[in-house]
Protein backbone atom coordinates (compact mmCIF):
# COMPACT_ATOMS: atom_id res chain seq x y z
CA UNK A 1 0.00 0.00 0.00
CA UNK A 2 3.14 2.28 0.96
CA UNK A 3 3.97 1.74 -3.05
CA UNK A 4 0.77 2.75 -3.82
CA UNK A 5 0.95 5.57 -2.28
CA UNK A 6 4.31 6.93 -3.32
CA UNK A 7 3.32 6.47 -6.63
CA UNK A 8 0.30 8.26 -6.57
CA UNK A 9 2.28 11.63 -4.89
CA UNK A 10 5.51 10.84 -7.64
CA UNK A 11 2.57 11.20 -10.22
CA UNK A 12 0.78 14.21 -8.82
CA UNK A 13 4.59 16.29 -8.71
CA UNK A 14 5.13 15.19 -12.67
CA UNK A 15 1.72 16.72 -13.32
CA UNK A 16 2.12 19.79 -11.29
CA UNK A 17 5.60 20.14 -13.28
CA UNK A 18 4.00 19.44 -16.70
CA UNK A 19 1.51 22.38 -15.76
CA UNK A 20 4.39 24.38 -14.31
CA UNK A 21 6.27 24.15 -18.03
CA UNK A 22 2.63 24.75 -19.99
CA UNK A 23 2.12 28.30 -17.57
CA UNK A 24 5.77 29.06 -17.70
CA UNK A 25 5.74 28.79 -21.72
CA UNK A 26 2.33 31.15 -21.57
CA UNK A 27 4.02 33.74 -18.87
CA UNK A 28 7.45 33.88 -19.99
CA UNK A 29 6.57 35.33 -23.51
CA UNK A 30 3.38 37.05 -22.72
CA UNK A 31 1.09 34.82 -25.19
CA UNK A 32 -1.49 32.70 -23.38
CA UNK A 33 -2.25 30.71 -26.51
CA UNK A 34 0.08 27.52 -25.11
CA UNK A 35 -2.67 27.17 -22.53
CA UNK A 36 -4.78 25.20 -24.69
CA UNK A 37 -2.43 22.27 -24.49
CA UNK A 38 -3.13 21.78 -21.48
CA UNK A 39 -7.11 21.96 -22.14
CA UNK A 40 -6.57 19.72 -24.99
CA UNK A 41 -4.33 17.19 -22.91
CA UNK A 42 -6.54 16.71 -20.05
CA UNK A 43 -9.49 16.50 -22.47
CA UNK A 44 -8.13 13.80 -24.24
CA UNK A 45 -8.44 10.63 -22.50
CA UNK A 46 -12.75 11.95 -22.10
CA UNK A 47 -13.73 9.90 -25.36
CA UNK A 48 -11.84 6.90 -24.61
CA UNK A 49 -13.75 6.99 -21.35
CA UNK A 50 -16.88 7.93 -22.44
CA UNK A 51 -17.54 4.82 -25.28
CA UNK A 52 -15.47 2.22 -22.98
CA UNK A 53 -18.11 0.58 -21.92
CA UNK A 54 -19.99 0.58 -24.91
CA UNK A 55 -20.46 -3.10 -26.42
CA UNK A 56 -17.66 -4.74 -23.61
CA UNK A 57 -21.32 -6.66 -21.93
CA UNK A 58 -21.87 -8.46 -25.30
CA UNK A 59 -20.26 -12.16 -25.28
CA UNK A 60 -18.05 -12.05 -28.57
CA UNK A 61 -17.21 -8.35 -27.47
CA UNK A 62 -14.73 -9.05 -25.08
CA UNK A 63 -12.06 -11.01 -26.45
CA UNK A 64 -10.45 -8.04 -28.30
CA UNK A 65 -10.72 -6.01 -25.00
CA UNK A 66 -14.15 -4.86 -26.33
CA UNK A 67 -13.81 -4.93 -30.59
CA UNK A 68 -16.89 -2.88 -31.05
CA UNK A 69 -17.67 0.04 -33.11
CA UNK A 70 -18.29 2.69 -30.18
CA UNK A 71 -15.28 1.74 -28.58
CA UNK A 72 -13.14 1.80 -31.82
CA UNK A 73 -14.53 5.44 -31.89
CA UNK A 74 -13.64 6.95 -28.90
CA UNK A 75 -9.42 5.46 -29.35
CA UNK A 76 -9.99 7.28 -33.27
CA UNK A 77 -10.93 10.33 -31.42
CA UNK A 78 -8.52 10.07 -28.36
CA UNK A 79 -5.55 10.06 -31.02
CA UNK A 80 -7.17 12.67 -32.86
CA UNK A 81 -6.61 15.03 -29.91
CA UNK A 82 -3.73 14.07 -28.29
CA UNK A 83 -2.61 14.33 -32.17
CA UNK A 84 -3.64 17.92 -31.87
CA UNK A 85 -1.91 19.06 -28.76
CA UNK A 86 1.06 18.13 -30.60
CA UNK A 87 0.52 19.50 -33.50
CA UNK A 88 -1.27 23.02 -32.34
CA UNK A 89 2.29 24.73 -30.47
CA UNK A 90 4.02 23.18 -33.55
CA UNK A 91 1.64 25.19 -36.10
CA UNK A 92 1.64 28.43 -33.61
CA UNK A 93 5.34 28.11 -33.82
CA UNK A 94 5.54 27.77 -37.51
CA UNK A 95 3.30 30.74 -38.25
CA UNK A 96 5.45 32.83 -36.01
CA UNK A 97 2.53 33.40 -33.07
CA UNK A 98 4.39 31.93 -30.52
CA UNK A 99 7.60 31.76 -29.85
CA UNK A 100 10.00 28.17 -30.53
CA UNK A 101 10.96 28.38 -26.95
CA UNK A 102 7.39 28.60 -25.92
CA UNK A 103 6.56 25.62 -28.48
CA UNK A 104 9.26 23.01 -26.97
CA UNK A 105 7.96 24.02 -23.62
CA UNK A 106 4.05 23.75 -23.65
CA UNK A 107 4.96 19.90 -26.32
CA UNK A 108 7.28 19.03 -23.16
CA UNK A 109 4.76 19.64 -20.23
CA UNK A 110 1.95 18.44 -22.37
CA UNK A 111 3.40 15.11 -22.75
CA UNK A 112 4.17 15.11 -19.29
CA UNK A 113 0.44 15.92 -18.41
CA UNK A 114 -0.76 13.33 -20.63
CA UNK A 115 1.94 10.41 -19.64
CA UNK A 116 0.76 11.38 -16.05
CA UNK A 117 -2.83 10.65 -16.90
CA UNK A 118 -1.84 7.48 -19.17
CA UNK A 119 0.18 6.02 -16.20
CA UNK A 120 -2.39 6.99 -13.38
CA UNK A 121 -5.22 4.88 -15.07
CA UNK A 122 -2.92 1.71 -16.03
CA UNK A 123 -1.63 1.59 -12.27
CA UNK A 124 -5.67 1.79 -10.98
CA UNK A 125 -6.87 -0.95 -14.21
CA UNK A 126 -3.60 -3.51 -12.89
CA UNK A 127 -5.27 -2.73 -9.42
CA UNK A 128 -9.06 -3.80 -10.21
CA UNK A 129 -8.46 -6.63 -12.93
CA UNK A 130 -6.54 -8.77 -10.40
CA UNK A 131 -9.76 -9.96 -9.27
CA UNK A 132 -12.28 -9.71 -11.56
CA UNK A 133 -11.41 -10.42 -14.80
CA UNK A 134 -8.55 -11.21 -17.04
CA UNK A 135 -10.00 -11.30 -20.23
CA UNK A 136 -11.95 -7.55 -20.20
CA UNK A 137 -9.27 -5.23 -20.72
CA UNK B 1 -0.93 -17.67 -33.83
CA UNK B 2 0.99 -18.67 -36.77
CA UNK B 3 1.46 -22.12 -37.33
CA UNK B 4 5.02 -23.84 -38.73
CA UNK B 5 3.28 -25.02 -42.03
CA UNK B 6 2.08 -21.30 -43.02
CA UNK B 7 6.23 -20.86 -43.75
CA UNK B 8 6.23 -22.03 -46.79
CA UNK B 9 2.98 -21.12 -48.62
CA UNK B 10 2.75 -22.61 -51.87
CA UNK B 11 0.48 -18.83 -53.60
CA UNK B 12 3.04 -17.15 -52.78
CA UNK B 13 4.37 -15.18 -55.74
CA UNK B 14 7.27 -12.45 -54.09
CA UNK B 15 10.24 -14.23 -52.84
CA UNK B 16 10.73 -12.47 -49.69
CA UNK B 17 6.99 -12.90 -47.51
CA UNK B 18 5.35 -9.67 -46.39
CA UNK B 19 6.61 -9.13 -42.74
CA UNK B 20 3.91 -10.69 -40.78
CA UNK B 21 3.92 -8.25 -37.75
CA UNK B 22 2.21 -9.82 -34.66
CA UNK B 23 0.67 -7.37 -32.30
CA UNK B 24 -1.71 -10.10 -30.54
CA UNK B 25 -4.53 -8.91 -29.12
CA UNK B 26 -3.83 -5.11 -28.94
CA UNK B 27 -3.56 -4.95 -32.85
CA UNK B 28 -6.67 -3.51 -33.67
CA UNK B 29 -6.12 -0.97 -30.68
CA UNK B 30 -3.11 -0.10 -32.12
CA UNK B 31 -4.50 0.24 -35.18
CA UNK B 32 -7.33 2.50 -34.38
CA UNK B 33 -4.92 5.19 -32.39
CA UNK B 34 -2.46 4.71 -35.60
CA UNK B 35 -5.47 5.92 -37.91
CA UNK B 36 -6.39 8.68 -35.42
CA UNK B 37 -3.35 10.13 -35.11
CA UNK B 38 -2.73 10.07 -38.71
CA UNK B 39 -6.14 11.55 -39.29
CA UNK B 40 -5.12 14.56 -36.92
CA UNK B 41 -1.95 14.96 -38.49
CA UNK B 42 -3.24 15.36 -41.80
CA UNK B 43 -5.97 18.02 -41.14
CA UNK B 44 -3.12 19.60 -38.74
CA UNK B 45 -1.15 19.56 -41.93
CA UNK B 46 -3.33 21.64 -44.51
CA UNK B 47 -4.26 23.74 -41.56
CA UNK B 48 -0.69 24.83 -40.99
CA UNK B 49 -0.72 25.91 -44.23
CA UNK B 50 -3.71 27.84 -43.98
CA UNK B 51 -2.22 29.81 -40.93
CA UNK B 52 0.93 30.71 -42.95
CA UNK B 53 -1.01 31.44 -45.58
CA UNK B 54 -3.05 33.81 -43.86
CA UNK B 55 0.09 35.58 -42.11
CA UNK B 56 2.21 35.80 -44.92
CA UNK B 57 2.36 39.13 -46.09
CA UNK B 58 5.28 39.32 -48.89
CA UNK B 59 8.10 36.63 -50.28
CA UNK B 60 11.15 36.93 -48.78
CA UNK B 61 13.90 39.41 -48.82
CA UNK B 62 10.88 41.56 -50.53
CA UNK B 63 9.05 43.43 -47.86
CA UNK B 64 7.46 45.36 -49.70
CA UNK B 65 5.18 43.47 -52.22
CA UNK B 66 2.22 41.65 -51.41
CA UNK B 67 1.94 37.79 -51.23
CA UNK B 68 1.12 36.85 -54.90
CA UNK B 69 -0.56 33.74 -53.93
CA UNK B 70 -2.93 32.90 -50.85
CA UNK B 71 -4.99 29.39 -50.09
CA UNK B 72 -8.11 29.80 -51.49
CA UNK B 73 -11.20 27.60 -51.72
CA UNK B 74 -9.42 25.46 -54.86
CA UNK B 75 -6.96 24.39 -52.35
CA UNK B 76 -9.39 23.24 -50.02
CA UNK B 77 -11.22 21.25 -52.24
CA UNK B 78 -9.30 17.73 -52.64
CA UNK B 79 -8.95 17.84 -49.16
CA UNK B 80 -12.89 18.14 -48.38
CA UNK B 81 -12.99 15.14 -51.24
CA UNK B 82 -10.87 13.05 -49.60
CA UNK B 83 -12.25 13.57 -46.39
CA UNK B 84 -15.84 12.63 -47.62
CA UNK B 85 -14.25 9.69 -49.31
CA UNK B 86 -12.64 8.45 -45.47
CA UNK B 87 -16.87 9.08 -44.37
CA UNK B 88 -18.06 6.86 -46.77
CA UNK B 89 -15.65 3.90 -46.87
CA UNK B 90 -16.04 3.69 -42.97
CA UNK B 91 -19.91 3.82 -43.12
CA UNK B 92 -19.61 0.46 -45.19
CA UNK B 93 -20.58 -2.68 -43.64
CA UNK B 94 -17.69 -4.72 -43.60
CA UNK B 95 -19.25 -7.90 -43.60
CA UNK B 96 -21.31 -6.98 -46.81
CA UNK B 97 -17.77 -6.69 -48.79
CA UNK B 98 -16.25 -10.10 -48.07
CA UNK B 99 -19.67 -11.30 -49.87
CA UNK B 100 -20.40 -14.69 -48.47
CA UNK B 101 -24.34 -15.50 -49.72
CA UNK B 102 -25.74 -17.81 -47.19
CA UNK B 103 -25.99 -14.36 -45.39
CA UNK B 104 -26.88 -11.92 -47.43
CA UNK B 105 -28.60 -11.47 -51.08
CA UNK B 106 -25.89 -10.54 -53.56
CA UNK B 107 -27.72 -7.41 -54.49
CA UNK B 108 -26.58 -6.08 -51.36
CA UNK B 109 -23.25 -7.28 -51.81
CA UNK B 110 -23.00 -5.74 -55.04
CA UNK B 111 -24.30 -2.43 -53.53
CA UNK B 112 -21.90 -2.38 -50.59
CA UNK B 113 -18.41 -2.94 -53.39
CA UNK B 114 -19.70 -0.03 -55.20
CA UNK B 115 -19.62 2.29 -52.31
CA UNK B 116 -16.04 1.22 -51.45
CA UNK B 117 -15.00 1.87 -55.08
CA UNK B 118 -17.26 4.85 -54.72
CA UNK B 119 -15.28 6.12 -51.39
CA UNK B 120 -11.73 5.30 -52.72
CA UNK B 121 -12.34 6.60 -56.21
CA UNK B 122 -12.95 10.25 -53.94
CA UNK B 123 -9.84 9.72 -51.95
CA UNK B 124 -7.92 8.84 -55.30
CA UNK B 125 -9.56 11.86 -56.66
CA UNK B 126 -8.17 14.18 -54.23
CA UNK B 127 -5.06 12.20 -54.04
CA UNK B 128 -5.21 13.33 -58.13
CA UNK B 129 -6.55 16.73 -57.42
CA UNK B 130 -4.20 17.72 -55.00
CA UNK B 131 -1.41 17.11 -57.43
CA UNK B 132 -3.64 19.13 -60.22
CA UNK B 133 -3.55 22.11 -57.93
CA UNK B 134 0.03 21.81 -57.43
CA UNK B 135 0.74 21.85 -61.15
CA UNK B 136 -1.63 24.64 -62.10
CA UNK B 137 -1.83 26.96 -59.52
CA UNK B 138 1.80 26.94 -58.39
CA UNK B 139 4.67 24.94 -60.56
CA UNK B 140 3.11 26.53 -63.90
CA UNK B 141 3.21 30.99 -62.52
CA UNK B 142 6.64 29.74 -61.00
CA UNK B 143 6.04 31.01 -57.35
CA UNK B 144 8.52 30.60 -54.85
CA UNK B 145 9.21 27.68 -52.68
CA UNK B 146 7.78 29.53 -49.72
CA UNK B 147 4.49 29.14 -51.88
CA UNK B 148 4.47 26.03 -52.79
CA UNK B 149 4.51 24.60 -49.72
CA UNK B 150 0.61 25.16 -49.46
CA UNK B 151 0.43 22.79 -52.43
CA UNK B 152 2.54 20.44 -50.51
CA UNK B 153 0.82 20.03 -47.90
CA UNK B 154 -2.26 19.66 -49.55
CA UNK B 155 -0.86 16.70 -50.55
CA UNK B 156 0.36 15.26 -47.59
CA UNK B 157 -3.23 15.96 -46.47
CA UNK B 158 -4.35 13.39 -48.73
CA UNK B 159 -1.33 11.11 -48.65
CA UNK B 160 -1.78 10.30 -45.05
CA UNK B 161 -5.99 10.73 -44.69
CA UNK B 162 -5.02 7.70 -47.40
CA UNK B 163 -2.42 5.98 -45.05
CA UNK B 164 -4.94 6.42 -42.25
CA UNK B 165 -8.25 4.56 -44.09
CA UNK B 166 -5.89 1.76 -44.78
CA UNK B 167 -4.42 1.37 -40.93
CA UNK B 168 -8.04 1.76 -40.13
CA UNK B 169 -9.46 -1.15 -42.65
CA UNK B 170 -6.60 -3.45 -41.84
CA UNK B 171 -7.03 -3.19 -38.13
CA UNK B 172 -10.74 -4.00 -38.01
CA UNK B 173 -10.71 -6.76 -40.69
CA UNK B 174 -8.01 -8.20 -39.17
CA UNK B 175 -9.53 -8.27 -35.83
CA UNK B 176 -12.38 -10.20 -36.71
CA UNK B 177 -10.88 -12.97 -38.68
CA UNK B 178 -8.57 -13.67 -35.89
CA UNK B 179 -11.73 -14.24 -33.68
CA UNK B 180 -12.88 -16.29 -36.31
CA UNK B 181 -10.22 -18.02 -35.71
CA UNK B 182 -10.40 -18.38 -32.14
CA UNK B 183 -13.70 -19.09 -31.93
CA UNK B 184 -13.78 -21.99 -34.13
Amino acid sequence: MAASIRTVVFLAMVLAVGFLMIILSCVLYGNWLPLLVALIFVLAPLPNALFAHCGSDEFAGSYEGGASGPVDLGRFITAMVVTSGFALPVVLAHAQVIHNAACIMSILGGGLVYGTILAYSAAFRQEESEFDDFAVY
Amino acid sequence: MSLPSRSYDPRRVCLNPFPDIDLGKHRRTAGVYLAGGLFALANWLFLDACILSAHAKAPWGQPDTPAPVHVTFVDWLPGLCSLLGFLVINLIDKDRIRGEESFSDARAVWRARLFLFIGFALMAGGMAGSVTVLVIKYVIPNHADQFKYYSYASISQNLALMLSVVILWIAQNSSSEYEYNLTL
